[in-house]
């Protein structure tokens, strides 16, 4: 299949390898040409703007920041509506809010383009070892097409609903995972308290019923205080502005999300906003290490 | 001093009044002809858009829903900037975001005209009464050109600072009384819930350190079972978003604010939003098991 990809970040780049080693063939935009040069090396093709990647590709792939940026790739000047032939898809693998993902699905079914908003867990490793969970909202019919691409990047993908609703999976996901982050550093807290040695309070607990993904790897390196990301702590930040505020439109209590979105306020204001989210461990231990 | 007036919803219709009954020359605008009609039959004059209000005027005031009404109505097409003479003053009296406030009134500083942020607390009750609290943001100027004018609205009239410390002070006043309605709310329960007569409870702590308006006020009300608005708690809701959002965008920890705001959102999820924030017993109840 002939495939655009843009944003070429730690996430993008491992994916798009993986796109080109199963035979597709590659076309690339970025902002930042240097971003592109790796896999321009390994045979890639480069675009001028986004519209003139999407004239010649069945599906471009998207992997960037935040809602505005897809919308300026999508809709800005020479955005990839432009290029797009009907029948064209955008497949959106960022993390957005799940209003802009139907606003954008609704401004390409205007032209006859297909959409699918397949924002995916499993971080940097997931992208490297291709075993991604993607969790996609648009069409049946658009996914089936994509989804031999999607068999090169993860190991689960799994149609949501309508557009939008892979969007508000990861919203989901992103509420459990910080939350388990923050209820792993409150139990790292309580345990460094006592004086424990941290690292085997995390075995022990990994043997029994609380053992998680997230006490496994975040807990590990709360006990080795090892803060370096993984995934800075201000795109999680950035996530919670988007499920906290789609909680609000909805009139959706989320008691321990709203706690744990102010823990992460406190980690921006500390110089934490670059450092892994396993750093929430730090906002716990303020004031009581002081000597008196 | 020639005074126009935007706005002539709940709270924008009886502060128009106040102004007119200070004896002002009054213009008034609304979205709905039947808004205006109380304040035409009381003296004021029409005007067919917030530009033509402010094309007489030398100062204009607005109160509306939200930072999105502000801006149409500061510099939106037939806005107060289309009409407005070189020095107009411009006073927005709704509650929006700070940030949202500095930004309008630093477009509105580019076309030559002073925006002030002076936002209200006191409800309906004060707007009608005339006792509102008002707390400004801007050039020092403008607000003692304005004052006479504020006066006749409220009570107490105090400049805070340049432009958005109104709106900073109107979110620690909804910072306050969210939080603060909400642990009233929690207290009666308790008491009712530990079989003890919430009434008593509130007469007891009225006398002592726990004493507040809103304990004496919302206190009341929970026990009178009187849940009219007031002060919607949908509206709560939205003000305490507006915390949140700065809340976030400055890096601020608030957990009690961000407590409060989850009980108001779940007062709207389950159907409470129209009714006024001492509601939240009604909330709480249900979820005792009552």
């Amino acid at each position: 299949m002939k495939v655009g990809f843009v944003g070429l970040g730690v996430m993008g780049l491992p994916m798009a390898r993986h796109l080109m080693a199963a035979g597709h063939t590659l076309a690339v935009w970025a902002r930042r040409p240097a971003a592109a040069e790796a896999l321009l090396a390994e045979g890639a093709t480069w675009c001028a703007t986004p519209a003139a990647l999407a004239a010649q590709c069945e599906v471009v792939i998207s992997i960037i920041t935040a809602s505005a940026d897809v919308e300026q790739l999508a809709l800005g000047p020479a955005g990839l509506i432009e290029g797009f032939a009907p029948g064209a898809v955008h497949v959106d693998m960022s993390t957005i809010a799940p209003a802009s993902a139907r606003r954008l699905a609704a401004r390409y079914a205007e032209r006859g383009v297909g959409w699918l908003d397949a924002p995916v867990s499993g971080g940097e490793q997931g992208a490297r070892d291709a075993t991604l969970a993607i969790m996609a909202g648009g069409e049946a019919a658009v996914l089936a097409r994509v989804r031999p691409l999607f068999e090169c990047l993860g190991k689960t993908v799994v149609h949501i609903g309508a557009a939008g609703a892979g969007q508000v999976a990861k919203a989901c996901n992103q509420m459990v995972m910080v939350n388990a982050i923050q209820a792993s550093a409150e139990a790292m807290r309580l345990a460094g308290a006592h004086g424990l040695d941290l690292a085997k309070v995390r075995e022990a607990l990994m043997g029994g019923s609380a053992a998680s993904r997230v006490l496994d790897v975040m807990g590990g390196r709360m006990a080795r205080r090892d803060f370096v990301p993984g995934i800075q702590a201000r795109l999680h930040h950035k996530d919670f502005a988007i499920l906290m505020d789609e909680a609000r439109r909805l009139g959706a209590p989320l008691p321990v999300a709203a706690q744990t979105w102010q823990q992460l306020n406190a980690l921006m204001a500390t110089g934490g906003a670059r450092d892994d989210t396993a750093s929430l461990l730090r906002m716990l231990e303020t004031k009581e290490t002081k000597p008196c | 001093m020639k005074i126009g007036f935007v706005g002539l919803g709940i709270m924008g219709r009886p502060m128009a009044l106040n102004i007119l009954k200070g004896g002002f020359d009054l213009t008034v605008w609304a979205r709905r002809a039947e808004s205006m009609a109380p304040l035409l039959e009381a003296g004021a004059k029409g005007a067919a858009s917030a530009a033509e209000v402010a094309a007489g005027c030398d100062v204009v005031f607005s109160m509306v829903s939200d930072a999105a009404d502000v801006e149409q109505v500061a510099l939106g097409a037939g806005g107060v900037a289309e009409g407005a003479k070189p020095g107009l003053i411009f006073v927005d009296m709704s509650t929006i975001a700070p940030a949202a406030a500095t930004a309008i009134a630093a477009r509105m500083a580019e076309r030559g005209f002073t925006m002030l942020d002076a936002p209200v607390s006191g409800g309906e009750v004060g707007a009608i009464s005339g006792g509102l609290t008002i707390m400004v943001g801007g050039d020092a100027a403008a607000f003692d050109k304005v004052k006479p004018v504020l006066a006749c609205m409220g009570k107490s009239v105090t400049l805070i600072g340049g432009s958005g410390a109104g709106q900073v002070t109107k979110a620690c006043n909804q910072i306050l009384t969210g939080v603060g309605v909400m642990a009233v709310a929690e207290a009666l329960n308790f008491a009712r819930k530990s079989g003890v007569d919430a009434g008593r409870v509130r007469e007891a702590l009225l006398g002592g350190f726990a004493y507040s308006r809103i304990l004496e006020n919302h206190g009341q009300r929970m026990l009178d079972r009187n849940f009219k608005p007031g002060f919607k708690a949908w509206m709560h809701q939205k003000d305490m978003n507006i915390v949140l959002q700065e809340a976030h965008r400055l890096g601020l920890m608030l957990p009690s604010s961000a407590a409060t705001a989850q009980l108001f959102n779940a007062m709207v999820g389950s159907g409470l939003g129209e009714e006024d924030s001492v509601a939240a017993l009604k909330l709480l109840e249900s979820l005792s098991g009552d």
